[in-house]
């Protein structure tokens, strides 16, 4: 037997090896098959002392912790990478090609011209609502799905045209119905007109100007 | 000292814990099938050892927090190394604590404790200065008994502790050369005892 070889493997299953021999030993094991038999036969030997060592239960979270190490892939996906968004994505743009394909086909012939608006959600771009406007005083506003509204709050839904002093309030809007908002009072729709849905408080924005975050925004197209 | 000693001690702390002897668990299996990406005897195998292995992490470190993040660590490194585990090389219980230990004292051979030893550690030092041996350790134990007890304390110190030479010199009192010897003659006779 190799002596020397020997006494660094028992020093090494001991504990004893100050931590550059600890590495040294580490790093020559796995192609070193005289020192490994070494090792494997002191960690034999000295495994019964383990059981000097009284057990202590760990803590419930311990397991957890290991499981959340072994499945990365399980927490902190980014949203892009989410197959839900991109399906919901394409569905809502699936949804809003066919209803603004829709318009355009049962448009009456000769009709004004007309606008229409895409509402999308700002973080997302998730469209959410169309509006269409057949002449220049009536609009529609359409949605594409049913929002989530909190239960103590109220969407409002606003307009403002180039050169405008500020946002104009169309009324509320229950989520999931459409709505026909008369224009008179306003001046005729513009190219460009900017229309946008915000979280309000149930009875609507206490200033009268938008208070709370986007919740959809669009500008208007003009369509011939 | 536990009231309770021989072959009953180690059915209670069994019951206590919860867990199989070990001769009733299927170490290779269980490696095995964490090799083949089986979660569940990954499971298997902490809820039989954790306990043990925790408390062994804890006795080198001396940290609750500490010793939990070895035994973490030990347990990815286990599911991540059961594939390349080769039987040949001696048990797989042994493997298991083996990664544990020694994870456990390259931390602490890294933290270079010795030069940090204070009054805190006396204490905890002297709580432990008496070893009980378990009932099983049968041929171990028998060697262990023929040591002179201050080589003995030595070896158990550097194995259960994960004292380096220079902490067991200053625990003692003993010069660290007399240690070193000691630690290295001891060895030699566990050889000869256990061949």
């Amino acid at each position: 037997m190799n002596e020397t070889l020997d006494e660094l493997a028992s020093e090494y299953v001991l504990g004893t090896l100050p931590i550059e021999q600890r590495a040294e030993v580490e790093r020559r094991l796995p192609h070193d098959a005289e020192l490994r038999a070494a090792v494997d036969a002191w960690e034999q030997r000295l495994l019964p002392l383990t059981a000097l060592a009284a057990p202590v239960p760990p803590s419930p979270l311990l397991w957890r912790r290991i499981e959340r190490t072994l499945a990365p892939a399980a927490r902190g996906v980014p949203w892009w990478n989410l197959l839900a968004v991109w399906r919901g994505l394409a569905g809502a743009g699936l949804l809003a090609s066919l209803v603004l394909s829709a318009l355009l086909l049962t448009r009456p012939p000769g009709a004004a011209p007309s606008f229409v608006v895409v509402l999308v959600a700002p973080q997302s771009q998730a469209p959410g609502w169309v509006i269409q406007a057949s002449h220049n005083q009536q609009i529609q506003l359409i949605p594409l799905g049913v929002m989530e509204v909190p239960a103590d709050k109220a969407l409002q839904f606003w307009t403002k045209g180039d050169g405008w002093q500020g946002p104009v309030s169309l009324g509320l809007v229950k989520p999931g119905q459409t709505l026909s908002v008369p224009l008179d009072k306003l001046p005729p729709l513009t190219p460009n007109q900017l229309f946008e849905l915000t979280l309000e408080a149930p009875s609507g924005s206490p200033t009268g100007k938008p208070t709370g975050p986007i919740q959809a925004i669009g500008r208007a197209v003009k369509v011939l | 000292m536990l009231a309770t000693q021989g072959p009953w001690r180690w059915l209670i702390q069994c019951q206590e814990y919860n867990v199989l002897p070990e001769t009733l668990f299927d170490y290779p299996a269980c490696l095995s099938a964490c090799a083949r990406g089986d979660q569940r005897a990954l499971r298997q195998l902490y809820e039989q050892d954790s306990s043990r292995l925790l408390g062994v992490a804890l006795r080198i470190v001396r940290d609750k927090a500490l010793a939990e993040d070895i035994v973490h660590d030990a347990f990815i490194r286990i599911w991540r190394g059961a594939g390349s585990f080769d039987p040949g090389r001696g048990s797989a219980r042994g493997w298991v604590f083996s990664v544990t230990r020694h994870l456990a004292l390259n931390h602490v051979r890294n933290q270079h404790r010795e030069v940090a030893l204070g009054e805190e550690h006396e204490q905890l030092a002297a709580d432990t200065v008496t070893f009980e041996f378990p009932a099983r350790s049968g041929q171990m134990h028998t060697c262990l008994e023929q040591l002179d007890p201050a080589r003995r304390t030595c070896i158990l110190h550097a194995y259960v502790d994960g004292y380096s030479h220079s902490e067991i010199a200053q625990k003692l009192g003993t010069p660290l050369g007399t240690v070193k010897a000691w630690i290295k003659r001891s060895l030699t006779a566990l050889r000869e005892c256990m061949a």
